[in-house]
């Protein structure tokens, strides 16, 4: 009970912001949720009040969104697109912290395999507060799977039952937690890697673990680029 | 000794910040810095190709491509950190400056903490964030102070 209270605090707060368009909305979710997520060493969002923070505002950006698009799979999309502009920065987070903390991250990562442990036991652990396992390695070795049991994003929710209102059938097809795809792909974008990242299980469609979907589509080029050296 | 200046360079070779670090620092107007900025974008790529030994992928020991890494001249060393990301961090200093890796390590991490959290930063863009730059002279004041007193 407590919960849904919880929730409708966070809504009506949410509807007190000021709306002027989908950007400035974007904005403050963004500043919300970067502020939550990019956690530094005092403001660790394993602190409880903090952790339920960061769950309810998330909350409440996805309630606003399903109510402005309606269809679900835009709200994936939408969700995509945020995570991507919070993947971009927080991947220099990141990478300076880590290098500040000495774990030498740069030449552990030579292949995707590295990538994949830093992204889900470095990663995940750093900014969410939670352990992840990665496998399911393809045979080329171009994409895998990263296993999470906690997801802080969805302590209080639970999506509505199929027909239980006008939304019920469809909100069966909101991935609550698809930011997650865009931080990944954000982040690895910045360092060069193109990937396609898809939520394939979640918890809170009655599936035993979060599994996010990583593949590798290609690995962009910088530098002079080759065309210009063989001139 | 000391520090003189801090300059920072996008991935695309613009130049996103420029800043005097002491008092000592040398003058140069927005004009020359945005010339400096794109001219050391330029001479880092082309260092990398210059090199007779190249390294696998063209990536240093540190991940990012590699390129100029410091330039030593008798009034001046310059120190250049480039990210995994592409950015380059570039300090100058009067020759015998120690910590200068060091400062260029914090200033990512204040960059990343400060301006990079701004929602009204926009990637690439020149950085306007009072928070970062008041953090960087903090970070280059009490670099200072610590080697005085090391010296005492």
């Amino acid at each position: 009970m407590a919960t849904s209270k919880c929730s409708q605090a966070g809504q009506q707060l949410w509807a007190k912001m000021p709306k002027v368009g989908g950007y400035t909305r974007l904005c403050f979710a963004w500043s919300v949720i970067g502020f939550l997520v990019h956690t530094n060493s005092s403001y660790r969002i394993t602190h409880q009040a903090n952790a339920e923070l960061f769950a309810l505002t998330y909350g409440s950006l996805v309630t606003e969104l399903v109510r402005d698009h309606e269809d679900p799979i835009e709200v994936n999309k939408q969700l995509d697109k945020i995570g991507k502009s919070i993947g971009v920065r927080c991947v220099d987070e990141f990478l300076a912290k880590a290098d500040v903390a000495g774990l030498g991250l740069a030449s552990q990562c030579q292949s995707l395999r590295d990538t994949a442990e830093v992204v889900a036991r470095m990663g995940f652990r750093m900014f969410l507060g939670v352990g992840a396992e990665c496998g399911a390695f393809s045979q080329d070795q171009k994409s895998f799977s990263i296993y999470f049991h906690d997801n802080p994003l969805s302590t209080f929710v639970e999506l509505p039952p199929a027909g239980d209102d006008q939304m019920g059938d469809d909100l069966r097809k909101l991935k609550y937690s698809n930011i997650y795809c865009g931080i990944i792909r954000g982040a690895l974008e910045q360092v060069n890697l193109k990937v396609d990242v898809t939520l394939v299980q979640c918890t809170l469609k009655g599936d035993e673990v979060n599994e996010i979907r990583v593949e590798l589509k290609e690995v962009l080029a910088d530098g002079a680029g080759d065309d210009y050296k063989e001139e | 000794m000391g520090f003189l200046h801090l300059f920072i360079v996008n991935k695309s070779g613009g130049l996103i910040l420029h800043r005097s670090l002491g008092p000592r620092a040398p003058s140069i107007g927005t004009n020359d810095w945005l010339r400096i900025g794109s001219t050391f974008h330029s001479l880092h790529a082309i260092a990398a190709e210059a090199s007779p030994v190249r390294l696998p992928k063209n990536k240093n020991p540190s991940g990012a491509d590699d390129g100029i890494q410091q330039i030593e001249g008798s009034g001046v060393t310059l120190k250049c950190l480039q990210t995994r990301t592409g950015i380059k961090f570039v300090l100058t200093a009067e020759p015998g400056t120690t910590d200068i890796d060091t400062a260029l390590r914090e200033i990512y991490v204040l960059y990343a903490d400060c301006a990079l959290k701004d929602p009204f930063y926009e990637l690439e863009m020149p950085i306007r964030c009072e928070l970062f730059t008041s953090a960087v002279d903090n970070l280059i004041e009490r670099l200072e102070q610590s080697k005085m007193s090391a010296v005492r």
